[in-house]
């Protein structure tokens, strides 16, 4: 077998590996239906008991930074929906990579003719976790029907090519604090972190004002994995703003990239 | 020429840690290094085909060898070539021509059965179901894999673990093995299996076999070469019976005598080893080994004899202790 | 081991602990950033008080005060042992520990004290700093008040340690207990004054949350500090707070006791 593939081979190689990867995962929960119902039954607590605890700001007041109670809903159902990704494709990779580097697991994946960052990123998948990103779009669809808005096509696009721009963004981040855990920091420290920083994106940015605010769009861009799409739905975003999101998270996936392999060249001692 | 190494050297940026209450809070902020050379100007060649034992004490720097000719380490120095590639640039075509198998990390998935790492594997190599089904089954027929395929990994005893990691380590059927300790931990019985394994999988398939292990019976029984390494450069590169001859110009005759000897009256044959008992042994000149045998029946109430080399071990320990 | 012979073996495992969370510097940092997660809730309610005014007698700098107090004891109560009793207790790592004379209770507690005190060497100066710069921090408290929050934080610590290690004894029987404490959790992070403080709940949920054990180890330290409770109502929440233990403390040893038989004869 030589080295020299077509790109398209490539590409099926990768999906079967996925598909395979993620057979194992399944494979892999025997208490697979125990665990899912149970984790539904979790979930679906957390987000009523959310959406209820948000209406002990609005006891004082009928806005907060101009947002009403639904409106806050729908941005809190993309916070599920947003960690519910998390938890179902990126938490299970994170969690591991302690482990790769302690274990030298790390040295076998390294020595296979497949591409590192797709094996730490994209091995796991939490098989419990799939219906939570649903759940979260309920409670989207929930805060919607309350304030009577029926967003048009043209949101809806927007609001899909804003989700998935979310997606890319959360997996570049992720991918960039993974990779320091190369240089001896627990990854349970870390999950914890970005546990942290999506954590912020359960209330509109405009809820934190100022600095905070400018810190949560333009440095850590939480803004982009909830407030904007929400915006997008509530028909108070337009197109250019799908346009930074997209530049946005291939930015950063990018620099994700970029850094990983930059770590493998520390992690193998290349110009030290 | 499969594995070319010059001047290897690579050195390891290790951290300062100092004792004491002050000291550790002061670690939080400034961090004081110092540099190890694991590896200090090594260089040897390996033949396609050649099965070559690596022996050195623990630290000597034989694991970090082995993972700068598997790309896992940077040389800081020097040039290290596989198969024509520069391993730590990692191109595809060489990932796909070894493996690396280390006996004390594991690859397989633990949850599950073998099986699947070996379908993960075929997926990551590319290997073609014919092709597949071919390797798989030569490999399950010398490693006695049947009875294990459908157990969970975390069911595998050590021995039979080690077996499944071989398997799934050459399902590709690479042309060179890099076997950093594979037999660490098993008993007499497992380390027999894999040796015998290695053996035929290398003349049948024409590989090159690179072993590193603690165990010295593995690599005589594998290597007709040894490199001999300590404190990161070589000691010794060659045949193993030259090794034995350069660093053992002598024999031991073993006897097992009627009645006591006075030590003074065996002098003549050759210099005491050990005698306990009856059991006695002589260190006799390699050159005259049979006309002291000789001497020995003819002068020593003999009840039996045997001629023996040293044993390998006391040897390398020699080399060892030869700065 | 003796009950007696427990002080004495705390301050070496105390220097251990220390010394392995000084080594991952990185975590250090980690460990900093998520001890200001509070501020999140005080940036919201920040936010209301802007449009509202006050909120029930709260304004932006009472937010402030409580939110900082409530960030510096919940660093300090947290106690992060229930993950570490179900790793132990299934995957059989709670043998090695058995087989040392100590109680493993006491080995998580004294790595959870060991973090603590590292963070709190850099957090409690940092505060400080930022409350004499800041003007809105305001603790209107006596020297003796602040001690006997100070007490507070530790009981609260104390009663977060015997409630996770209590749930934790379940998993000798299930494997679902992470979920169940997680459950446990969600309940108290509302009621723990964590969301609010407690005096906006509406009456009748704040006379419920006040009985329960998540205010002591958030809502009554700080609530202690910023002036808002008098000597009857700190009596009262010391109550509250000593029954809850005693009654995890009870329930974790009969649970521990039977689990370990039940552990020993699995044989696991």
């Amino acid at each position: 077998m030589t080295g020299s593939q077509a790109p398209g081979l490539r590409a099926g190689t990768y999906l079967r590996l996925l598909g395979i990867f993620y057979r194992n995962s399944l494979l892999n929960e025997m208490e697979y239906r125990l665990k899912f119902w149970a984790n539904v039954g979790l979930s679906l607590f957390w987000l009523v008991w959310a959406a209820l605890s948000v209406r002990v700001y609005f006891r004082f007041t009928g806005t907060i930074a101009g947002w009403a109670y639904h409106e806050v809903l729908v941005v809190m159902g993309l916070f599920f929906t947003v960690n519910g990704i998390h938890q179902a494709l990126i938490a299970p990779n994170l969690a591991r990579m302690t482990e790769y580097v302690q274990k030298g697991t790390l040295d076998y994946l390294l020595t296979k003719p497949v591409d590192s960052q797709f094996l730490v990123s994209l091995r796991h998948i939490g098989v419990h976790n799939w219906a939570d990103p649903l759940l979260g779009l309920g409670l989207v669809g929930y805060g919607l029907a309350r304030g009577g808005t029926a967003p048009d096509a043209g949101a809806v696009g927007l609001f899909a090519v804003l989700l998935a721009a979310a997606t890319v963004l959360l997996y570049g981040v992720s991918l960039l604090l993974q990779t320091l855990t190369i240089w001896s920091v627990s990854s349970r420290g870390m999950d914890d972190v970005i546990e942290g920083l999506l954590e912020t994106g359960r209330f509109p940015v405009s809820f934190y004002g100022g600095a905070v605010q400018g810190l949560l769009t333009a440095v850590v861009p939480v803004a982009f994995m909830t407030t904007f799409p929400a915006e997008a739905l509530l028909g108070r975003a337009g197109w250019p703003v799908a346009v930074l999101a997209v530049t946005v998270s291939a930015t950063i996936f990018l620099a994700a990239s970029v850094f990983w392999r930059f770590a493998l060249r520390s992690y193998t001692g290349a110009g030290s | 020429m499969t594995v070319e190494v010059d001047g290897l050297v690579k050195h390891y940026r290790v951290q300062r840690r100092e004792p004491g209450f002050g000291a550790s809070l002061r670690g939080l902020f400034a961090r004081r290094y110092h540099t190890v050379p694991a590896v200090d100007g090594v260089s040897f060649r390996i033949d396609a085909g050649e099965i070559v034992g690596f022996l050195g004490p623990n630290g000597a720097g034989k694991t970090t060898t082995l993972k700068c000719l598997a790309g896992l380490l940077h040389p800081t120095a020097g040039r290290a070539r596989v198969l024509g590639f520069t391993p730590h640039e990692r191109e595809r075509a060489f990932l796909r021509q070894f493996t690396l198998v280390m006996g004390q990390r594991n690859q397989l998935l633990w949850d599950l059965p073998a099986m699947e790492t070996f379908l993960v594997n075929q997926a990551i190599y590319g290997v073609p179901e014919p092709q597949f089904r071919a390797a798989l089954d030569e490999l399950v027929a010398l490693l006695e894999l049947e009875p294990l395929l459908d157990k969970q990994v975390r069911q595998l005893s050590l021995g039979e673990r080690m077996r499944c990691e071989l398997a799934a380590s050459l399902l590709h059927q690479p042309r060179v093995l890099f076997l950093d300790e594979p037999t660490l931990g098993l008993d007499v019985t497992a380390q027999a299996t894999i040796r015998d394994f290695v053996r035929t999988y290398s003349a049948r398939q024409g590989a090159t076999v690179l072993l590193t292990s603690h165990y010295m019976a593995d690599v005589t029984a594998l290597a007709s070469r040894i490199l001999v390494i300590d404190g990161g450069t070589m000691r010794y590169d060659g045949d193993l019976r030259a090794l034995v001859e350069r660093h053992a110009p002598y024999r031991l005759l073993r006897l097992t005598l009627d009645c006591q000897v006075q030590p003074a009256d065996m002098a003549a044959v050759g210099d005491l080893e050990s005698a306990d008992g009856l059991a006695v042994t002589l260190r006799v000149p390699r050159a005259a080994t049979k006309e002291r045998a000789a001497l020995a029946l003819s002068s020593l109430p003999v009840a039996d004899v045997a001629i023996e080399d040293p044993s390998v071990e006391d040897i390398i320990r020699q080399v060892f202790t030869q700065r | 081991m003796t009950t007696r012979a427990v002080p004495r073996v705390y301050p070496a495992l105390l220097r251990a602990a220390w010394g392995s969370a000084v080594a991952y510097r990185g975590q250090v940092v980690l460990w900093l950033l998520t001890s200001l997660f509070p501020l999140i809730m005080m940036a919201v309610w920040l936010s209301v008080v802007e449009e509202a005014g006050t909120a029930g007698g709260f304004d932006g700098p009472d937010f402030v005060s409580y939110y900082v107090a409530a960030a510096v004891t919940n660093h300090f109560t947290v106690a992060w042992v229930s993950w570490q009793w179900d790793e132990d207790i299934r995957t059989g790592g709670l043998s090695v520990k058995l087989l040392k004379p100590l109680d493993p209770f006491h080995h998580h507690a004294i790595e959870q004290l060991g973090k603590k005190l590292l963070i709190g060497a850099v957090l409690l100066p940092a505060v400080a700093a930022a409350a004499a710069v800041v003007s809105s921090i305001r603790y209107p408290v006596g020297p003796g008040t602040a001690a006997v929050a100070a007490v507070a934080v530790v009981a609260g610590f104390g009663l977060n340690l015997v409630m996770a290690s209590a749930f934790s004894m379940l998993s000798f029987w299930s494997t679902q207990v992470h979920n169940l404490y997680q459950l446990w959790w969600g309940v108290g992070f509302f009621l723990s004054g964590w969301v609010a403080p407690l005096e906006l709940f509406p009456p009748t949920l704040r006379r419920v949350a006040v009985l329960l054990p998540f205010r002591s180890s958030l809502g009554f330290p700080v609530e202690i500090v910023t002036g808002r409770l008098d000597g009857r109502a700190i009596a009262a929440g010391f109550a509250v707070t000593g029954a809850w233990s005693a009654g995890f403390l009870f329930v974790y040893r009969v649970l521990w006791r039977r689990g370990l038989r039940r552990y020993e004869a699995v044989g696991a």
